[in-house]
């Protein structure tokens, strides 16, 4: 029993850190239908960073956070290149959206270079019901937990929140009532960065980062926006924590050198179904 | 293009391997392979209409049933026939169900379908693991020269059926497919049946390149066939123009060119070590972002100013 509580915290962590990433897939593809590849570089970014800070001798608190605006910085910079230009379609923004990403590769090594990188996170070792976890594990979550929420009120209490959501419901009825569309998608990358920033920073302690650990958090990710069709945020959550709990339960009763394989396999079959109930394909905007 | 340039490229084509030193003459052998693959993605994203992130995965299909079967002592002709068939039946089998997807659902899928295939490759002990499938044999085809007529070959035939393909009724079929498959499908045009047969001969040929690049380097590993090689393939098509016959032949050309010089560049004394691979990783994200925003017809479409075809 208490492996099993250690084994679903843990994964919950986990999960945590991709339900962040797919919160910001959802962020920016609600208001700008377009899906960001380079969500994972964030985190990769937000991660390095938050390294050399730390070992430059900046205090922890401040090198998180400074690593998390960076990344919202660089949320902003893809927004401004992927949805900048007037007339870009979402298809053509992913296609931006990869070939950033890719670049991003190459600065990454030029400031980091290629090796893993890791820092210290919240020492020593929780003990939940009788599970021993470590417990950097329960931060993930108590901060997670806390930005979602906080995520939520601002959606729906802010003017700018429901600005923003006036834009993922019908672009063409905010434009009217005088709601800049443009800076709303703008805003939505921003935040988009800083939540892959926030789950690179957090994550990072518990599981190395090198400069292409992108491609699994965007994966891992996406499987999780993708149960909520990209558009709903809670949604995403839950198949964040979802997917984690599988992984690790997987890892940890045996069958652990295929946890990739079933969140992919998982991710598949999700999609297929969806397209299948969905019925006859809508026409693609492009 | 006309009749006289198109005999030009040719004998330039088949005069450029002997004059060739050792180190550029793999570099044009790898070039081709690049080009018939990348023929097959430009099919598929210019008349599908689909980003496909994940066509390395029939390339490694490709090379691994060519590499398997003869390393198991069947002959290298049955193992080069195997790779397109293999590849394409595999297309076949995964696209049933996957092609119901659409645009960045179909990305993302392609690229899970290449990790997955990764992830299993480099924990069969059957294909050799993480080390790889070692001790292919050669091709009788008389060294690096060889390889070179028959990979140009390949990349004739590869470029003549997609041309007929696009000229043909069928090609009319799924460039309607790409515009609008509501106004296809009511047109009497198959769709569903349509975009599994592309899917299926774009993973031909990326099988077929698979399985002469096994032959020529006799070994092949998981790593040989990394994500970033499938995006490789998705710029060298975006580059070149998706939708037109050239248009993969010149993308190829223009990107295996210039990385191979900024990998001189990045090899000399004094550069660092990281130096070829970050300039490489530049250079793919920066065309492909540069080519989508201000060319974004490619490179093809836009020097011949024909219609786009099929994209619009």
């Amino acid at each position: 029993m208490s492996d099993f509580i250690g084994y679903l915290l843990t994964g919950l962590g986990i999960g945590a850190g991709y339900a962040l990433v797919a919160s910001g897939l959802v962020a920016i593809h609600r208001v700008t239908r377009v899906v960001n590849f380079a969500q994972g570089a964030f985190a990769v970014v937000a991660a390095m960073l938050t390294a050399s800070l730390l070992s430059a001798g900046l205090p922890h608190g401040l090198a998180e956070l400074t690593g998390v605006l960076t990344a919202a910085l660089a949320g902003l910079f893809v927004g401004v290149i992927a949805i900048g230009r007037p007339g870009t379609t979402p298809g053509t923004s992913l296609i931006v959206t990869l070939g950033l990403g890719v670049s991003a590769y190459a600065v990454e090594i030029v400031i980091w270079g290629d090796q893993p990188r890791s820092f210290a996170g919240l020492p020593g070792v929780a003990v939940v019901a009788g599970a021993r976890i470590q417990a950097h594990y329960l931060l993930i979550l108590a901060v997670t937990g806390a930005v979602l929420g906080a995520l939520a009120v601002f959606f729906a209490r802010t003017d700018t929140g429901r600005a923003l959501t006036a834009c993922a419901s019908n672009p063409y009825a905010a434009r009217v009532v005088g709601i800049d569309v443009r800076r709303m998608g703008l805003l939505a990358f921003a935040l988009g960065g800083a939540l892959g920033g926030l789950a690179g920073v957090l994550t990072t302690p518990v599981q190395q980062v090198t400069f292409d650990s992108d491609v699994t958090l965007i994966v891992n990710g996406f499987a999780a926006a993708v149960l909520g069709g990209l558009t709903r945020p809670a949604v995403a959550l839950a198949g964040g924590l979802l997917l984690g709990v599988a992984q690790t339960m997987l890892a940890g009763y045996g069958a652990g050198a295929y946890q990739l394989e079933a969140a992919l396999v998982l991710l598949l079959g999700v999609m297929v179904v969806q397209a299948a109930r969905r019925g006859p394909v809508p026409e693609a905007a492009r | 293009m006309n009749r006289a340039t198109l005999a030009a490229l040719a004998v330039v084509t088949l005069t450029l391997p002997p004059l060739l030193p050792d180190r550029h003459l793999a570099t044009y052998v790898l070039l081709g392979l690049a080009a018939t693959v990348t023929a097959g993605v430009s099919l598929l994203m210019g008349y599908a209409g689909q980003v496909t992130l994940g066509q390395a995965a029939f390339y490694a299909i490709g090379g691994y049933a060519a590499g398997l079967l003869t390393v198991h002592g069947a002959p290298t002709v049955a193992g080069l026939l195997a790779a397109p068939l293999v590849a394409a039946g595999a297309a076949v089998l995964l696209g049933a169900p996957l092609l119901r997807l659409r645009g960045h659902h179909l990305a993302f899928a392609t690229l899970a379908l290449q990790l997955i295939l990764l992830s299993l490759l480099g924990r069969g002990d059957w294909a050799g693991g993480a080390i790889g499938l070692q001790g292919i044999p050669q091709l009788p085809v008389g060294g690096d020269l060889g390889y070179a007529y028959l990979v140009w070959t390949v990349v004739a035939v590869v470029l003549l059926v997609s041309h007929n393909i696009v000229d043909s009724r069928v090609g009319r079929g799924l460039r309607a497919v790409a515009t609008s498959e509501t106004a296809a499908a009511a047109s009497g045009v198959a769709v569903g049946r349509y975009r599994l047969a592309v899917f299926a001969l774009s993973a031909a040929f990326a099988g077929l390149a698979g399985g002469i690049y096994a032959f020529y380097l006799g070994y092949l590993a998981p790593g040989s066939f990394p994500v970033l090689l499938s995006i490789e393939f998705v710029v060298m098509a975006v580059v070149g123009g998706l939708g037109t016959t050239t248009g993969p032949l010149v993308g190829a050309t223009v990107i295996v060119l210039l990385v191979q010089a900024l990998n001189t560049l990045g090899t000399q004394p004094g550069m660092p070590g990281y130096a070829p691979g970050v300039l490489s990783y530049a250079v793919y994200g920066l065309l492909l972002v540069a080519t989508v925003l201000y060319l974004p017809r490619g490179i093809v479409p836009t020097l011949t100013r024909r219609p786009p075809g099929g994209t619009s």
